[in-house]
């Protein structure tokens, strides 16, 4: 069955586990599941990639392997908001972004390696 | 003799074949059927519709009689009492601003198109129909809507809620009231906070449509809007100069990457209505808005014409909808706010509430 890029980037279901990840599945039916240091790593916020350059300042290698997500919060019907457990708090997540940012085989592999 | 015994469940079956046009499912299914009472041959039931604002009340109506009355046996007489109560689209509980059902935002790609004028007569229009309804004017660069309102006078404050004035029926704020004096160049990293203020510290009570006037374009306040509310979805007006909607275009690309609903597209100042004899000239070539609504499957709700009296009524505070109801130019706003209600009632049944679930 044919998706849309509309299905592809819309939510069905959030699940979070605890501090340690969440999982969404999307409508087109596919799951991702991000652990915490990972998406931690990927904070799309001014202070984790640079606003003129575009280049990242902050990923998962800076981060420490036990970073938990303290809370999360749906901001409109477009993006995800974490908490992390080491203060950082200014990332806003969009649903598109973190499709775009699925950890699971299959996506990285259509991914250019910089970005995975 | 056997007297043909009517029940709830024989009506009931009979009402299941009409069907509501828009949201694609059965009366009964979609548990609008109210307060039913059966006294010897009379039946009465309320049809409890998703907008009092539905442009196809009446047909529901006579086809629920109709239904009842042709396949029910023994029932000579059918009452329908059609009310309506405004659905809320699932959201999280959190970020609402209590009261509020449905968050309607208008935006436009430039200025000077009509927005603030479709925005006001669409409130004015919904009140009129019955609904609560409230009015925001968030074009802090050019607030309009008080001067179309005639509402001159500032919001009391108590408590530290803006308590906000009621004009023609509508419950009104304007950032323009916050920014008042500020210059132009300090307004931008100000609305942030005002755009908040006046969702978050209005004291909006009940509304069943809160209309959220936009700046023209794209940007920062459209962002805090979505980033501090559930937005239900978005009206977008263009008119027939704007060179191949391409500025529009960018403003409904903003509302899609923001996941904002698109819930339909109005031309304005579509053709032009002799104010002497009444005909109508297409001066510039309408119809763009609609082919390009059609292009990008969605829904187009109604062409308003170029009438002075339009912007006559404007200017002196009293929206065309209630100054001259019966002419033209009314009744192409108050069908277009059908549309647009209906439109709003289809996105409250499909919007998949969004929960973070804690395994
Ligand atoms: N359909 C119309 N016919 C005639 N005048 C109109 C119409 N729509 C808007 N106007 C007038 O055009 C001007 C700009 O409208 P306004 O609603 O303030 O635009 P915007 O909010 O997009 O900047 C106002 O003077 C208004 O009265
Ligand atoms: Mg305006
Ligand atoms: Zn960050
Ligand atoms: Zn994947």
């Amino acid at each position: 069955m044919l998706t849309t890029p509309e299905q592809r980037g819309t939510p069905a279901e959030i699940r979070k586990q605890g501090g340690a990840g969440m999982t969404i599945r999307w409508q087109d039916g596919h799951a991702s599941t991000f652990g915490a240091r990972y998406l931690r790593g990927r904070c799309p916020c001014a202070q984790c990639v640079s606003e003129v350059t575009g280049q990242r300042l902050v990923s998962e290698e800076h981060i420490a392997p036990d970073v938990g997500i303290e809370s999360a919060r749906t901001v409109g019907n477009y993006a995800l908001h974490f908490s992390f457990s080491d203060g950082h708090t200014t990332g806003i997540y969009s649903f598109d972004y973190l499709r775009r940012t699925c950890p699971c085989p299959a996506c990285s592999g259509d991914r250019p390696a910089a970005d995975a | 003799m056997t007297q043909t015994l009517i029940t709830e469940s024989k009506v009931l079956d009979a009402l299941r074949s009409v069907m509501d046009p828009d949201l694609k499912r059965d009366i009964v299914s979609l548990n609008f059927i109210r307060n039913m009472k059966i006294d010897g041959e009379t039946v009465s039931f309320d049809v409890n519709l998703t907008t009092p604002a539905c442009p196809v009340k009446e047909r529901l109506r006579e086809q629920s009689r109709q239904a009842v009355l042709s396949q029910v046996p023994g029932v000579k007489d059918v009452r329908v009492n059609m009310t309506a109560e405004v659905r809320r689209p699932p959201a999280p509980e959190t970020s609402r601003i209590k009261g509020v059902k449905n968050i309607v935002a208008v935006g436009s790609g430039k200025g000077g198109v009509g927005k603030s004028t479709v925005a006001t007569n669409i409130a004015v229009s919904l009140a009129k129909s019955g609904a609560s309804v409230g009015l925001l004017d968030a074009d802090i660069y050019g607030p309009s809507i008080p001067i179309m309102m005639a509402s001159s006078g500032e919001p009391e404050v108590k408590n530290q809620i803006i308590e906000p004035v009621t004009a023609h029926g509508v419950k009104l704020m304007s950032m323009g009231y916050l920014s008042g004096e500020m210059p132009l160049i300090w307004r931008g990293p100000m609305a942030h906070k005002a755009l908040q203020q006046s969702l978050l510290g209005v004291n909006w009570g009940e509304l069943d449509y809160l209309i959220v006037d936009l700046p023209p374009g794209t940007g920062d306040v459209h962002l805090t809007l979505v980033q501090t509310v559930p937005v239900t979805g978005a009206v977008i007006v263009s008119t027939p100069q704007d060179v191949g909607l391409q500025i529009s275009m960018k403003t409904l690309r903003m509302f899609q990457q923001t996941k904002v609903p698109v819930l339909g597209i109005v031309e304005n100042m579509s053709y032009y209505v002799c104010p002497h004899c009444g005909g109508r000239d297409d001066i510039f070539g309408h119809g763009g808005a609609k082919k390009a609504a059609e292009t990008l499957g969605i829904p187009f709700l109604g062409e308003i014409p170029l009438d002075p009296a339009i912007r006559k009524h404007s200017d002196t505070g009293r929206p065309v909808v209630l100054a001259e109801p019966e002419s033209a130019s009314a009744r192409a706003l108050l069908d277009m706010t059908g549309a647009l209600a209906q439109q709003i009632s289809i996105q409250a049944f499909r919007t998949i509430p969004l929960t973070i679930i804690e395994e």
